[in-house]
């Protein structure tokens, strides 16, 4: 109960002053569980003019349990599975590093910056995490061919 | 106190308040500071309690994150807000903070009732006890399950949940809203036009507003500075006369090209600035093949320095060069194309050069490999007919030296000359005089003995 309260209103909060490049809406106006944004990439990165759908879930337990955050668009990048789930895989979100303070806006601002600065050495896709440290520009050619054909 | 203590002692559970307010759910009037929020439930602290770390969070909060992050066995558990381990919880919080939460402006929880009043959210409470008068409390009537606004139940002390009709709209009212209703709600009711002055019923009012001749409006050629502001019945005889209405459409297409035109303009801009660019390139490549030529000259004088002919031919040179100075820049960038094609032919030639050294090596290679292979195998072949002499050789050399033991033998009889022997030994042929001949050198090879033993 007190969580929905809560919930309702970071949303407000995230759809009254959106964060730069984010979108918040709710995926289904019943449900305060479950929410679709819609993220830019980032200036700078090769998922710039990118348009990518984020799927954030929020548990019962929320806000003494985190949040999850995966890809609904297919992105090419070290910290995201290459799988239909997408899942994101960020510090904050683990459940040994979340904390009840930490807000939604703050994680969605957090996974904005792992688009522009990936993580390679915390990755969920060692391959992708290699190619981005050993050879950037074939990496950023894939992901920018990627964004064009999957996010824009 | 520590955190088994914390978790027993709950102020809520035996609050005398017969309707406590969920605090959490208020209508804020105005926005707070956020640092007098509590992190975990986002609302200003409500009966705040405090770690060992300073962090400030509401009880029943802090509770729930106890209940979900202390395992049984510890003492301690992790600060929501730093995870640094805890384990005393302090009740005893600055009076100053909790002022300052309780002095935030807040709604009524029963605004939906009717009740307006905005209160500070320490007042709340004592409000909804003592002075709302639109709690809904259950109907005196002991057969009626509805719920009657607190004023009404205080002023009538009856049931009022019967419904009357209402006379001008035909409409079913509950008699607790009865009131209300004949005097500001009903569509019946009658209301005065602002502008006309008529009256008209509350219904009607906004049909009314959209064709009231009386409705004052500004000019339709305002946007063009026309500043009259008319009744509507006015309005048409204003447009025939204003000459900014019938010079509207000349000004709507004037503005109509304008734009088109200023975007050419910029289209134009943009093209010219990128001919300008590619004009300043071309200068300075000029630039520079000019100062390289002139460089060239200088050098040429020197070296045919004190020869006439050579200096006339310079001077013509001079002479010419100062002249397709002026048409440079045809010259030059011919030269300069010449040059790059050239240039181009040249390193086209060294690659193939090199592909031919490669092919070339890679061919010799190939030959020397097979050729010391062929060398290989003949110098098997040799080994081995060597070897198949060798052992064809060995008895014969046994036989021959057995013969000579035996000569040397009968000639100490002495039956035959010293001389018929050697007739006799070299008569048989070449192979067979090898056998003597081989006979001193055996002494020289001793390992050929031991060869001798183990092949036959």
């Amino acid at each position: 109960m007190g969580s929905q309260k809560r919930i309702a209103k970071e949303l407000t909060e995230l759809v009254e002053s959106p964060p730069a490049g984010i979108t918040v809406k709710l995926a289904d106006e019943a449900n305060l569980y479950e929410w679709k944004v819609l993220m830019d990439g980032p200036e700078g990165s090769p998922y710039h003019k990118g348009k990518f759908q984020i799927k954030l879930v929020l548990p019962n337990e929320y806000p003494f349990k985190p949040p999850t955050v995966s890809f609904a668009t297919k992105i090419y990048h070290p910290n995201v599975t290459n799988d239909d789930k997408g899942s994101m895989c960020l510090g904050m979100l683990r459940p040994d590093e979340w904390k009840p303070s930490s807000k939604i806006g703050a994680v969605l601002e957090f996974a904005r910056q792992l688009l522009s600065e990936p993580m390679p050495d915390d990755a969920i896709e060692g391959r992708i995490a290699e190619q981005y440290k050993n050879d950037r520009k074939h990496f950023d050619e894939v992901a920018r061919d990627w964004t064009r054909k999957h996010a824009s | 106190m520590n955190i088994q203590d914390f978790l027993a002692f709950d102020p809520e559970v035996n609050s005398d308040h017969d309707m406590p307010v969920d605090l959490r759910s208020l209508d804020f009037v105005s926005s707070y500071d956020s640092h007098l929020m509590c992190p975990i439930c986002h609302c200003p602290l409500i009966q705040p309690a405090r770690l060992q770390c300073d962090h400030v969070f509401c009880q029943k909060c802090l509770r729930s994150a106890i209940t979900t992050f202390h395992s049984a066995d510890s003492e301690e558990f992790p600060c929501p807000s730093c995870r640094t381990p805890t384990s005393q919880v302090s009740t005893n919080v600055p009076r100053l903070l909790i002022n300052m939460c309780d002095e935030i402006q807040v709604r009524c929880p029963f605004l939906a009732e009717g009740c307006q009043e905005i209160v500070p959210r320490g007042h709340v409470q004592s409000h909804v006890d003592k002075y709302c008068g639109y709690r809904p409390l259950p109907c005196p009537d002991e057969s009626c399950d509805k719920m009657t606004r607190k004023k009404d139940l205080q002023r009538e002390e009856r049931c009022m949940h019967s419904y009357y009709l209402c006379t001008r709209c035909e409409q079913d009212i509950m008699e607790q809203d009865y009131e209300e209703h004949d005097k500001e709600l009903c569509p019946s009711l009658d209301t005065t036009c602002v502008d006309c002055g008529t009256t008209i019923p509350q219904r009607e009012l906004k049909k009314h507003i959209e064709t009231c001749a009386e409705v004052v409006s500004p000019c339709v050629a305002s946007k063009y500075g026309c500043t009259a502001k008319i009744r509507r019945a006015e309005i048409a005889t204003h447009e025939q006369s204003c000459p900014l209405v019938s010079i509207g459409p000349y000004f709507e297409s004037q503005n109509t090209r304008l734009n088109s035109l200023e975007l050419t303009m910029r289209h134009l801009q943009q093209r010219n600035e990128i001919f300008e660019d590619g004009l300043s390139n071309i200068r300075s490549t000029l630039l520079e093949s000019a100062r390289a030529s002139e460089g060239h000259r200088g050098s040429g004088r020197a070296a045919t320095d004190g020869e006439r002919d050579g200096q006339n031919q310079v001077d013509d040179f001079d002479d010419l060069t100062n002249s397709s100075n002026v048409f440079s820049s045809n010259a030059t960038t011919y030269l300069l194309s010449l040059h790059e094609s050239l240039r181009e032919e040249v390193s086209q030639m060294s690659h193939a050069l090199t592909d031919l050294d490669a092919r070339a090596s890679m061919t010799i290679m190939n030959e020397c490999l097979r050729i010391k292979e062929d060398m290989a195998h003949t110098n098997a072949a040799v080994n081995s007919v060597r070897m198949q002499v060798q052992w064809l050789m060995n008895p014969r050399l046994h036989n021959g030296a057995r013969a000579g033991g035996m000569r040397t033998n009968t000639s100490t009889a002495g039956t035959e000359s010293p001389r018929s022997q050697l007739t006799s030994t070299s008569a048989p042929g070449p192979s067979q005089a090898a056998g003597p001949s081989l006979g001193p050198l055996r002494p020289r090879r001793p390992s050929d003995s031991g060869r001798e033993g183990t092949k036959l």
